[in-house]
């Protein structure tokens, strides 16, 4: 408990350094978020405006320490403000316009590349030398080092346009109306087959290889013998004993990833028009669009402290040693 | 053993890049002649600069969702970029006060908002109250009455004649609707009413909507398409693609080599129209530095640019030189031809550049690099945004030019924002940057050499960035502004095109284009260099045009 507790004071800390850096870092950047959007429309838009585009915006010339503590206390009233590049949309309903999507796009790439990754590696590990072990591992690397955007692209067309097995973009079939039908949920499925394989097969190499190495580690350790000894069936040995084991660094990387993947896809994202919260963010900085960039780095910043604490927590019921010490 | 496995994985390696390097040479596509044929009239247009839609359909708010100002609102009048001439629509017709202080229109009896309410002058008062309430702008208007039910009065506080293009392009909204509307700065009007083609918001969702024809609309004759489906993609690339594929019918963003990529797949119904009319793209030197407030150095400058190299490397061959007045062809009923005809600094020139160059006291050193009178090497850096990779290649080679005169020029190319942050704070050698872009050159000069425009460095600009004010042209300006005859207007832009010619405040390049490419399988109707009623840019006020001219292929 003790733990624990010593834990959530540093994410608090954790937490406020963040909202703070938050803050500062976009309006560090050259420009105002009324320039930029006059030189993205370039000639659209008569000089005149711009003086009533600042005042609609909300733009003050409050001193930079004010506007700090305002912030702050939005924050803890839950109020994000009304994002600029999407005006007058409130940040809040941005932001869960898109994180529905960022989160099933991947939570399931994550989940298959982590649960395809380790069993390929426990298995690899254990049959050392065979088949599995000689020829994944390369492959996947090998895969895996491509740019992503070639893969993607690749696939998009061997995939989309030769073979025309899968769409060529959205989340779904436009003008369909969102509903609990199967036929709805199966074209939901259907458009996420391209994004989410084109991702696991990007990082399943990675998980692979982090976990063949561990587990190749733990299976020389004594217990692993005592266990053969005992003359326990291999595949009880394989998973209670060395794989349990093995699993803490992953587990770890797990509740990083799982915390990143609240960022959104940003490049499948843009192969694949899949909607999310990369392409918002990258246009919001852009723009300069202060409230949608603070809203979207609080929201990654919150779900990856997050998901950290809840790999604390796990691996005090994984890890003895951690409750011990 | 080991040796047989590599080879087995070599092997599924090498196949799969080779699969992967046919699908992306195109090899597996076969071009039929029906692809992208639909049946239910619906128009499909792409957008590429956003991923996902909000709900906005307020034509007074800087977000407003696409076509927002094409299909559910309407203008007083629409310009046709090509031939420079208001087309009427909402107003009938108008009249301009021979002082220029005020106008008079007359507006359409029969036009009807989509929920069945007639359009009066008073919704045309009460839309000029809140767009100057909302956006500001609109100075000069001292008062906008309604003389009558299909008549507006419009008082100005000074002669202002661009005045009759400005009022005209404003949209009209319904009083009976927006005075009811507490906030309308920040309202989302997600259920419009208009007078508009198309206004009816069907299947609204994060990545596609619809918008379906208006029942009361004022020309059902021209109502001929179903509906318009507007499509989000998060970048060129995923909108160029549903274009290439025939998903959509009509696309307005820029796609390279398009003859090769897009037309060549089905030629018999697929064409591209990139007519030069947008506004010019210029390198602009920063003339509160020095040499650069030199008229000789400007000059010579242009006259190393080869302008051919430019187009032909920079922009794909889509457009042409500029030349000495600065104007873009949307102005060419504007030009004066004997300028036109005599103009020498915007051609390539090198000899002469030189010795211009020797001549202002700027000797070349035994390195082959000039010598600026402050004893510096004459270097310095031209400012594009990275993004831009046409631009990009223009700068590069517009670098590459200098180096025959003996001028050290690099390319800087950070991101657009901080790029623009230059501009606007004086602070940038030079840079390419576009123009001011409206109905007469009045706007474009005003933006290159008017003293008006300019503002000290430091200060933050919107225009006229190279900060160049010329009291000529100011005076001419002011006249422009003050006389609505169009003869005496003429004769003021033939004397403000001879000023541009004579102190090159800037260093025009090209025309920019307007992209614009259809499929003609599903719509017919579109505007072409034979019948240019309108750009083929979906997102301008001659869009309005396009939407009510398509006809459906049975």
């Amino acid at each position: 408990m003790r733990f624990l507790l010593r834990r959530l004071g540093f994410y608090l800390i954790a937490f406020w350094a963040c909202i703070t850096l938050n803050f500062f870092l976009p309006r560090l950047m050259p420009g105002d978020p009324v320039s930029r959007m006059f030189a993205q429309v370039q000639n659209q838009m008569r000089p005149d405006q711009i003086a009533a585009l600042r005042q609609l915006f909300g733009l003050t010339n409050k001193p930079l320490w004010q506007q700090y503590l305002d912030y702050i206390g939005n924050i803890f009233r839950g109020d994000m403000g009304i994002s600029l590049s999407r005006f007058p949309t409130p940040v809040s309903s941005v932001i869960s316009s898109e994180i529905g999507w960022t989160l099933l796009l991947g939570a399931t790439s994550l989940i298959i590349a982590v649960v395809l990754g380790n069993l390929l590696g426990i298995l690899a590990a254990w049959r050392r030398g065979k088949f599995l072990d000689s020829v994944f591992p390369p492959l996947l690397v090998f895969v895996g080092s491509f740019p992503y955007f070639w893969l993607a692209m690749a696939a998009l067309y061997l995939f989309g346009i030769v073979l025309g097995w899968f769409p060529l973009n959205h989340a779904f079939t436009d003008g369909v109306e969102p509903s609990f039908s199967f036929s709805y949920v199966a074209d939901v499925a259907n458009h996420l087959v391209l994004p989410a394989l084109t991702i696991v097969l990007v990082s399943i190499g990675g998980w692979m290889l982090g976990m063949r190495n561990t587990m190749i580690a733990t299976t020389a350790e004594d217990y692993i013998t005592m266990a053969r000894a005992k003359g326990l069936r291999s595949g009880r040995i394989m998973f209670h004993y060395a794989a349990r084991n093995a699993m803490l660094p992953s587990i770890t990387s797990f509740g990083m990833s799982l915390g990143f993947v609240v960022g959104g896809a940003l490049l499948t994202e843009t192969v694949f028009a899949y909607p999310g919260i990369g392409y918002q963010l990258l246009n919001s900085v852009q723009g300069l669009d202060y409230p949608l960039t603070q809203g979207i780095f609080l929201t990654i910043t919150t779900a990856v402290l997050a998901a950290n604490f809840l790999v604390d927590i796990i691996y005090v019921r994984l890890d003895p040693r951690v409750r011990v010490s | 053993m080991p040796k047989n496995k590599r080879s087995v994985t070599l092997s599924i390696v090498a196949a799969s890049t080779l699969i992967g390097a046919m699908a992306l040479t195109g090899c597996g596509g076969t071009p039929t002649a029906s692809i992208g044929k639909t049946t239910d009239g619906i128009l499909r247009i792409p957008r590429e600069d956003t991923a996902t839609f909000t709900s906005n359909f307020n034509p007074f708010s800087p977000t407003a969702l696409p076509m927002t100002d094409q299909a559910v609102f309407e203008p007083l009048l629409i310009v046709n970029p090509m031939t420079g001439k208001a087309v009427p629509w909402l107003g009938k017709s108008w009249t301009v006060d021979p002082d220029g202080k005020g106008l008079t229109f007359t507006l359409q009896s029969n036009v009807k908002w989509s929920d069945g309410q007639p359009m009066t002058a008073a919704d045309v008062v009460s839309t000029f109250t809140l767009a100057k309430k909302i956006q500001g702008g609109y100075t000069y208007l001292s008062n906008v009455t309604a003389v009558d039910p299909t008549t507006v009065r419009f008082e100005f506080n000074k002669a202002y004649s661009p005045g009759l293009y400005e009022i005209g392009a404003q949209v009209i909204v319904p009083e009976h609707i927006w005075s009811k509307v507490s906030d309308p700065a920040k309202f989302t009007n997600s259920d419009p009413v208009g007078t508009g083609p198309y206004t009816k918001v069907s299947h609204f969702q994060s990545q596609s909507y619809e918008l379906d024809k208006n029942p009361n609309y004022w020309q059902p004759q021209k109502q001929q398409i179903n509906g318009i489906e507007m499509l989000a993609f998060a970048g060129n690339s995923g909108a160029n693609l549903a274009f290439e594929n025939g998903n959509v019918d009509w696309s307005d963003q820029f796609i390279p080599s398009i003859q090769k990529s897009y037309v060549d797949k089905d030629p018999a119904h697929r064409k591209f129209w990139y007519p030069t009319t947008g506004g010019t793209i210029q390198w602009q030197l920063n003339t509160t530095k020095a040499p650069f407030d030199d008229v000789n150095v400007r000059k010579a400058l242009s006259m190393a640019v080869d302008r051919n190299q430019v187009t032909s490397l920079g922009m794909s061959g889509y457009t042409h030189p500029a030349d000495c007045t600065g104007l873009t062809d949307g102005y060419a009923s504007w030009k004066d031809s004997s300028i036109v005809n005599s103009c020498d600094w915007t051609k390539l020139n090198v000899d002469k550049a030189n010795k211009m160059l020797d001549a202002a006291g700027y000797p070349r050193g035994a390195d082959g690099i000039r010598t600026l009178k402050s004893g510096k090497p004459f270097a310095f850096s031209i400012s594009v945004g990275s993004s831009s990779s046409d631009w990009l290649s223009v700068a590069q080679v517009i670098a590459k030019n200098m180096q025959a005169i003996g001028v050290q020029l690099t390319v800087n190319s950070p991101d657009w924002s901080q790029v623009v942050d230059g501009y606007s704070k004086g602070t940038f050698d030079s840079g390419i940057v576009w123009t001011n872009d409206a109905t007469t050159p009045y706007e474009f000069y005003r933006g290159e050499m008017s003293q008006d425009s300019v503002v000290p460095v430091g200060t933050s600009a919107n225009e006229n960035y190279h900060r160049f004010g010329d009291p000529q042209a100011t005076n001419l300006l002011h006249q422009m502004v003050a006389t609505s005859d169009q003869a005496t207007q003429k004769n003021i832009v033939n004397e403000l095109q001879s000023r541009f010619n004579a102190t090159a405040p800037v260093i025009p390049l090209f025309p920019s284009p307007v992209w614009g490419a259809y499929s003609e399988q599903n719509f017919t109707g579109w505007p072409t260099a034979a019948d240019p009623y309108a750009t083929l840019s979906a997102r301008s006020s001659t869009t309005t045009l396009v939407l009510t001219s398509l006809k459906p292929v049975k």
